[in-house]
C-alpha cells in the first residue's frame, strides 16, 4: 500500500459519513417528493444521528452496545480498505463480518422482535453475499485482478462487458439498503415491522453509531458501483448515483415481500445473472479471459 | 441554542400509544403523516418503538389496565423525552370519565407535557401541539 | 537425533502397542498415565519427524523384515472380519461388499501379482505427509487426553456396571497409529492395510455404546466405507494392469500419467469421497455422532475423513489437467455448496457441525480438483486450519452436552452467562472458522481466488457454488453464535442472576480446548510463515510452482494480497476496545421490548404479563427454515445431484 492509497483511504474514512447521509437525506427528499410529500430538509440525517447521539444511554445489556461499536468500526474497515485499493474479496468477507455484528447485537439481547429481525438479516447476508462475490470473480475475469487499485487501472468500462452482473448488483443494492422490496429484517426508512426488526432493541447511542455505519455501507457499495465505470471516474460516481435513484424508484413502486420470493430472486436470477455474463465472456468475449 | 438542541427540536421521533380511545385522535394523528400535512418535513417521524422515540403520543383516557402498560412504555423511553396527550379524554378522561375502568386523563398514569385539546384534535392542532413540546425540549439541558 | 526410520516406526508403531498396552489395563489412574506419556512422545515425535523432512527433504525408505508377509496376513484378516461382521450382525451390505472384496483383493494378491512382488519405497514421506502427521499427531493426541476426562463423565452418565473404556482407548489410540500409516505409506498394498484398520476403528468406535442405533450407525458407517475399500481394491488391480506399479509415486507420476491411469486415480479418489463422507455418503458422518464427543471429534478434525481428503490430495498432481480434475472440482464446490445449505436446516449441534465438516472438506476437495499452485496450498493450510478449529468445536460442544444434558443448539441459549469461559471458547473458535482475518477464511479467500483463475472450463460452476456455500456458512455459524450469547443483563433492581453452573475449569479437557483454539488463533496470526516454511514448500514437492508470495508477511497472490498481522490488529481493536472502553452502569439497563406488557425480570429472564394477569417467562427460539433447506425436502436432490456428479466422473473418464 502506497502513502496516497494510505491518504486516500484516511480521507475516505473522514468524508463518508457526510456524503452516506448527505445522500440519506436526498433519499428521504426525494421519497417523499416521489410521495406527494414536501420531506424533510436534506440535511434532516445529521439531526438524527445528532439527537441520537445525545440521548441518555438506555440499553438491555453491554453486549449491544459493544456490538453497535463492532458494526461501525468494522464497516469503516472495509471503506478504507476500498479506498486504499485493498483485495475485494478481503473488503467483502470483513463486510461480512461486520454485517454478522449487527445480527450479533440483536441476539444477545433475548427480545423476539430482535431475534426475528436478527434471522432475518441472516437471510438477506444469504441473499446478497453469492452477488457481490460473484460479480467480484466476474470483474477479476475481465481486469485479471482482485484488487481496487488494479481494477481503478483497467481502461475499459467493466460495465459494456459485464452489463447482466451490473443489474445482479443492483439487486444486491437493494438488499444490502434495505430497500423494499427486500427490507425484510428492518426497513431503512422509519416504517415499521416486527417494530423495528433487526433494530429494535438498539436505542440512542447504539441507533446513532449504526445509522453511522450505515452511511459508510452507503457510500462502500455506491463505490463498488462506481467500479462498473472506472475510468473516467466521474462516469463512474454517476453510475452510482444512477443506480440509488434507480433505488428510491423501485422502493417507492414495490411492496415488502416474502424472504423466499428475495431468496429466489437473488439466487435464481442474481445469481443466475452473474453466472450467465461469466459463461458470456468466457465464450462470447473469449479474448477478454485473462 | 446548541448544535444538540438544535437536532433535538429538528428530530422528534413519536411513539403512538392508544389508551383507550374512540380511535378518533388516532386516525387524526395518522392524518398528520399524510401528503396533505406531511408532519416528516419537520423530521417527524412514527417510529413505532418507545426505546426510539422522543415523543409519546397518548390518546384516550388511562385506564386501569392500559395505564401500566403506558408506565412501562415511557419508562423505556431514553431521556430526553416528552408526553403530548392528544384530545379531550387523553386530557382529563373526557366523554369516559365515569366509567368504572378509567382513572382520568393520561396524567393520571404518567407526567403530561403537552395537552392538545379537541373532540376529535384536529391535525393542525395536533402539529401544534408538537411544536409546543419542541419548544419544551429545546429548553432541556 | 533419532533416525527417520525410527521416527516413523514410533508414531506409526508407539500408538498400537498403546493401544493394546491400554486393552490390559482397567486402573483409571494407570490409564491416564498410560496415555498421556505417549501423547507426549507422538507429538514430540512428529515434530521431530518435520526437522527431519525440512532438512533432509523427502524421507523414503522400505523398512527390512518380513513385514510384506505380516500386512498380507494382516490384511486377510481384516477383509475376513468384515465379512464375520456382515454375517453376525445379519448386514446382507456389509457382507456383499466385505466377501467381495476379500475375494477380489486375494484374487489380485495370489493370482495376478508375481509372488514376491515387492513395492519400493514402502514408505515416502514429504511434507505433505508430514503436515497431515502432525495435525494426527498433534490434534488426535490432544483429543484423546480429553477423552481421559471424558469418558470418565460418560461412564457415570450412563451407569455402567463395568468399565469399557480400555476397549474405547483401544481403538481411539490404535486409530492414530493407522492414520500416520495412511499418510506415511507409498505403497498401495500396504496403503490399503492402513485404510482398512481406519475403517475398523472407526465401526468400533462409532457403535462403541452398543445402543441400537449405535450399531446401526456403526454398520452404516462400515458399509459405506467398505465400498471405498472395494474401490481401492479395483483401482489397485486397474493401476496395476495399467502400469505395472503399485506405488504413489509412479500413480501419481508428476503429471506424465498415461489417461488409461484415469479410471484407477478416479476410483482411488472415489474410495477418497467415501472416507470423507461426501455426497451422497454423508450419512455415515451424521450418523457417527452417536458415538461419545471424542470419537466424533477425532473423526472430524484429524482423522478419518481428513484420510479422504488426503488422498484426493496426494494423488492430485497425477489427474492435473485431466477431466477427472475438473470432475473433482465440480464435485467438491458442489458438495461444499449443498451441505452448507443443508446445515442451515439443522437444530442439532453435532449435525451442524458434521455438514460444516463435509462442507469444508468439499472444499478441500474443490480445491485438489482445482489442482494449481494456490489451489493446492488452499487446499494444505484448510487441512490444518479446519482440523484445529473443528476439533475446538467438537470437543467444547461435548462438554456443554455434558453440563447441559443436550446437544440441541436451542438448548445452548444464553450459555454465555451459565458457561461464561466454555460458551467464549466456543463462540471464538466459531468466529475462526467463519470469518477474516482467520485461517479458514484465507484458505476460502486463496481457494476462491485459484477457482477464479483456475485454467478448467468448469470454473464459473465451481466459483458460483463457492459463493453461495459461503454465504450459507455464514448463516448457521451466526444463528448458532447467536442463541449461544442470546442473554438477559440484570438490570436495576433485578433479583440476583443464577451463578453460572459449576463450571470443571481446572479439568484436562478444557485445558485441551483451550490449547486448540490457542493454537488456531496463533497459526491464523502467523499465516504467512505457515505458507512459507510449510504450505508452499509441501506444495513445491508435490510439483506445483509456489503461488503466494509471503515476502514482508504479506499473503500475495498475482491477483490480490492482504496482510493477516495487520489485518488481526485491525479487526481485533475493533472487536476487544468497545469491550474494554465501554461502561455501562445498571441503571442504564432497560428491559426488552415486550409491547409495554413486561414485568420486572427474573433470573431466568424477561417476564410478560400475559391473558388473565399471568406472569409467562419469555421464551425465543431460533429459525431453522426446514421447510425451505430440511432434509426431508433437499435430500433426495442432494443425493440424486451428487450420484449424477459422480456418474458423470466416472463415465467422462471411462469414455
Amino acid at each position: 500500500m502506497s502513502l496516497t492509497e494510505l491518504l486516500i483511504g484516511l480521507a475516505a474514512l473522514v468524508l463518508a459519513p457526510f456524503v452516506g447521509g448527505f445522500l440519506r437525506g436526498v433519499d428521504r427528499r426525494v421519497t417523499a417528493r416521489m410521495q406527494g410529500r414536501i420531506g424533510p430538509p436534506v440535511r434532516q440525517p445529521f439531526y438524527d444521528f445528532l439527537k441520537l447521539w445525545a440521548k441518555a444511554l438506555s440499553l438491555p445489556n453491554k453486549a449491544s452496545l459493544v456490538w453497535a461499536w463492532a458494526y461501525l468500526l468494522l464497516t469503516m474497515v472495509t471503506v478504507f480498505m476500498l479506498f486504499a485499493g485493498q483485495d475485494l474479496l478481503i473488503i467483502f468477507f470483513v463486510l461480512a463480518f461486520a454485517a454478522a455484528c449487527l445480527a450479533f447485537g440483536a441476539y444477545s439481547v433475548r427480545s423476539p422482535y430482535a431475534h426475528i429481525g436478527a434471522h432475518r438479516e441472516l437471510l438477506q447476508i444469504l441473499s446478497y453475499e453469492p452477488i457481490l462475490l460473484l460479480t467480484v470473480v466476474a470483474i477479476f475475469l475481465q481486469t485479471g485482478t482482485f484488487m481496487v487499485s488494479g481494477v481503478l487501472e483497467h481502461g475499459q468500462p467493466l460495465l459494456l462487458t459485464l452489463p447482466l452482473a451490473f443489474v445482479a448488483v443492483l439487486v444486491a443494492l437493494g438488499i444490502k439498503l434495505r430497500k423494499s422490496p427486500f427490507d425484510i429484517s428492518a426497513s431503512e426508512h422509519a416504517h415499521q415491522e416486527l417494530v423495528r426488526g433487526v433494530y429494535t432493541e438498539y436505542s440512542g447511542r447504539t441507533l446513532a453509531l449504526i445509522e453511522l455505519a450505515h452511511w459508510y455501507q452507503l457510500v462502500l457499495i455506491l463505490a463498488f458501483v462506481a467500479l462498473f465505470w472506472a475510468q473516467p471516474l466521474w462516469a463512474g460516481v454517476l453510475l452510482a448515483l444512477g443506480a440509488y435513484f434507480l433505488e428510491f424508484v423501485v422502493d417507492n413502486v414495490t411492496a415488502r415481500l416474502r424472504w423466499t420470493w428475495m431468496l429466489s430472486i437473488s439466487w435464481g436470477k442474481g445469481v443466475g445473472l452473474v453466472l450467465l455474463n461469466i459463461v458470456l465472456i468466457q465464450f462470447v468475449f473469449s479474448s477478454a479471459r485473462v | 441554542m446548541g448544535l444538540i438542541s438544535k437536532a433535538r427540536v429538528k428530530s422528534p421521533w413519536i411513539v403512538h400509544y392508544c389508551c383507550s380511545s374512540c380511535n378518533g385522535c388516532d386516525i387524526e394523528i395518522l392524518a398528520c403523516l399524510t401528503p396533505y400535512y406531511d408532519v416528516e418535513r419537520f423530521g417527524i417521524l412514527n417510529i413505532g418503538n418507545p426505546k426510539h422515540a422522543d415523543l409519546l403520543v397518548v390518546t384516550g383516557p388511562a385506564n386501569r389496565r392500559g395505564s401500566r402498560v403506558l408506565k412501562n412504555l415511557y419508562e423505556q423511553m431514553p431521556d430526553p423525552k416528552l408526553v403530548m396527550a392528544v384530545g379531550a379524554c387523553a386530557a382529563t378522561g373526557g366523554v369516559f370519565h365515569n366509567c368504572y375502568n378509567i382513572l382520568g386523563g393520561v396524567d393520571q398514569a404518567i407526567p403530561v407535557d403537552v395537552y392538545v385539546p379537541g373532540c376529535a384534535a384536529r391535525p393542525e392542532a395536533i402539529i401544534d401541539g408538537v411544536v409546543l413540546a419542541l419548544d419544551k425540549l429545546s429548553k432541556i439541558k | 537425533m533419532l533416525s527417520g526410520e525410527s521416527l516413523v516406526a514410533v508414531l506409526v508403531l508407539l500408538p498400537v502397542a498403546t493401544a493394546a498396552a491400554s486393552l490390559a489395563i482397567k486402573d483409571e489412574r494407570w490409564r491416564w498415565l498410560l496415555i498421556i506419556l505417549p501423547s507426549g512422545v507422538l507429538i514430540a515425535a512428529s515434530l521431530l519427524l518435520l526437522a527431519q523432512v525440512l532438512e533432509n527433504g523427502p524421507l523414503t525408505f522400505t523398512p527390512s523384515g518380513p513385514w510384506d508377509s505380516l500386512i498380507l496376513i494382516v490384511e486377510l484378516v481384516l477383509l475376513a472380519y468384515f465379512v464375520y461382521v456382515g454375517v453376525a450382525r445379519r448386514h446382507l451390505l456389509v457382507l456383499g461388499l466385505g466377501a467381495t472384496q476379500l475375494v477380489l483383493f486375494a484374487l489380485f494378491k495370489f493370482a495376478w501379482l508375481p509372488s514376491g512382488f515387492k513395492v519400493q519405497p514402502a514408505f515416502h514421506i514429504d511434507l505433505l505427509a508430514v503436515i497431515m502427521c502432525l495435525v494426527i499427531s498433534v490434534i488426535g493426541s490432544l483429543i484423546v487426553m480429553y477423552a481421559l476426562n471424558y469418558m470418565q463423565s460418560h461412564e457415570r452418565h450412563l451407569k455402567l456396571g463395568a468399565t469399557r473404556q480400555h476397549v474405547f482407548f483401544f481403538y481411539l489410540v490404535g486409530f492414530l497409529g493407522a492414520m500416520n500409516g495412511v499418510v506415511f505409506a507409498n505403497s498401495l498394498l500396504w496403503f490399503l492395510l492402513f485404510w482398512g484398520l481406519t475403517t475398523l476403528c472407526c465401526y468400533h468406535l462409532i457403535r462403541h455404546d452398543l445402543t441400537d442405533e449405535a450399531e446401526q450407525s456403526g454398520l452404516r458407517a462400515l458399509w459405506m466405507n467398505l465400498v471405498g475399500g472395494l474401490a481401492l481394491v479395483t483401482g489397485m488391480s486397474l493401476a496395476y494392469q495399467a502400469s505395472g506399479s503399485l506405488s504413489l509415486l509412479d500413480l501419481t507420476g508428476f503429471g506424465t500419467v498415461a489417461p488409461v491411469m484415469l479410471l484407477p486415480l478416479a476410483l482411488f479418489c472415489f474410495a477418497g469421497f467415501t472416507k470423507a463422507a461426501q455426497v451422497p455418503f454423508q450419512g455415515w458422518l451424521l450418523g457417527a455422532m452417536v458415538a461419545p464427543t471424542p470419537v466424533s471429534a477425532l473423526l472430524h478434525s484429524s482423522t478419518m475423513v481428513k484420510a479422504g481428503v488426503y488422498l484426493v490430495l496426494r494423488l492430485a498432481p497425477g489427474y492435473e489437467g485431466t477431466y477427472l480434475s475438473a470432475g473433482i472440482a465440480v464435485f467438491g464446490a458442489f458438495v461444499f455448496m449443498i451441505t452448507s445449505v443443508l446445515a442451515i436446516s439443522q437444530n442439532v449441534s453435532k449435525r451442524v457441525l458434521a455438514y460444516s465438516t463435509i462442507s469444508s472438506l468439499g472444499l478441500i476437495i474443490c480445491c485438489a480438483g482445482i489442482n494449481t499452485g494456490l489451489a493446492i496450498a488452499a487446499a494444505i493450510a484448510l487441512i490444518i486450519y479446519h482440523a484445529v478449529v473443528k476439533g475446538v468445536l467438537f470437543l467444547a460442544v461435548g462438554i456443554m452436552e455434558q453440563s447441559i444434558h443436550s446437544r440441541d443448539i436451542e438448548d445452548m441459549e444464553g450459555l454465555v452467562t451459565r458457561l461464561p469461559a466454555l460458551a467464549g471458547m466456543a463462540i471464538i473458535g466459531m468466529v475462526v472458522m467463519l470469518f477474516v482475518p482467520f485461517g479458514v477464511l484465507f484458505a476460502k479467500w486463496a481457494g476462491l481466488q485459484a477457482a477464479a483463475a483456475a485454467p478448467t472450463v468448469w470454473f464459473s460452476l465451481v466459483v458460483t457454488f463457492l459463493v453461495v456455500g459461503s454465504a450459507a456458512g455464514i448463516v448457521f455459524w451466526v444463528r448458532w453464535i447467536g442463541r449461544l450469547m442470546s442473554h438477559t443483563a440484570a438490570g436495576a433492581g433485578a433479583p440476583e442472576a443464577a451463578p453460572p453452573e459449576a463450571e470443571p475449569r481446572g479439568s484436562l479437557s478444557y485445558l485441551v480446548v483451550a490449547v486448540l483454539l490457542a493454537g488456531g488463533v496463533v497459526l491464523s496470526v502467523l499465516a504467512a510463515p505457515l505458507v512459507s516454511y510449510l504450505i508452499s514448500p509441501a506444495g513445491a514437492a508435490m510439483g506445483y510452482n509456489p503461488a503466494l508470495d509471503t515476502a514482508g508477511w504479506h499473503l500475495k497472490t498475482p491477483f490480490g494480497f492482504f496482510t493477516p498481522w495487520v489485518l488481526f490488529v485491525v479487526i481485533g481493536a475493533a472487536l476487544l476496545l468497545p469491550t474494554l472502553l465501554v461502561r455501562v452502569r445498571t441503571e442504564d439497563i432497560r428491559p426488552v421490548y415486550l409491547c409495554g406488557e413486561h414485568r420486572a425480570s427474573t433470573a431466568g429472564g424477561p417476564v410478560f404479563t400475559s391473558l388473565g394477569d399471568q406472569a409467562v417467562p419469555l421464551v425465543t427460539g431460533g429459525f431453522y427454515w426446514s421447510r425451505a433447506f430440511g432434509e426431508r425436502s433437499l435430500n433426495v436432490w442432494v443425493n440424486g445431484a451428487g450420484i449424477a456428479l459422480l456418474a458423470a466422473l466416472f463415465v467422462g473418464v471411462i469414455v
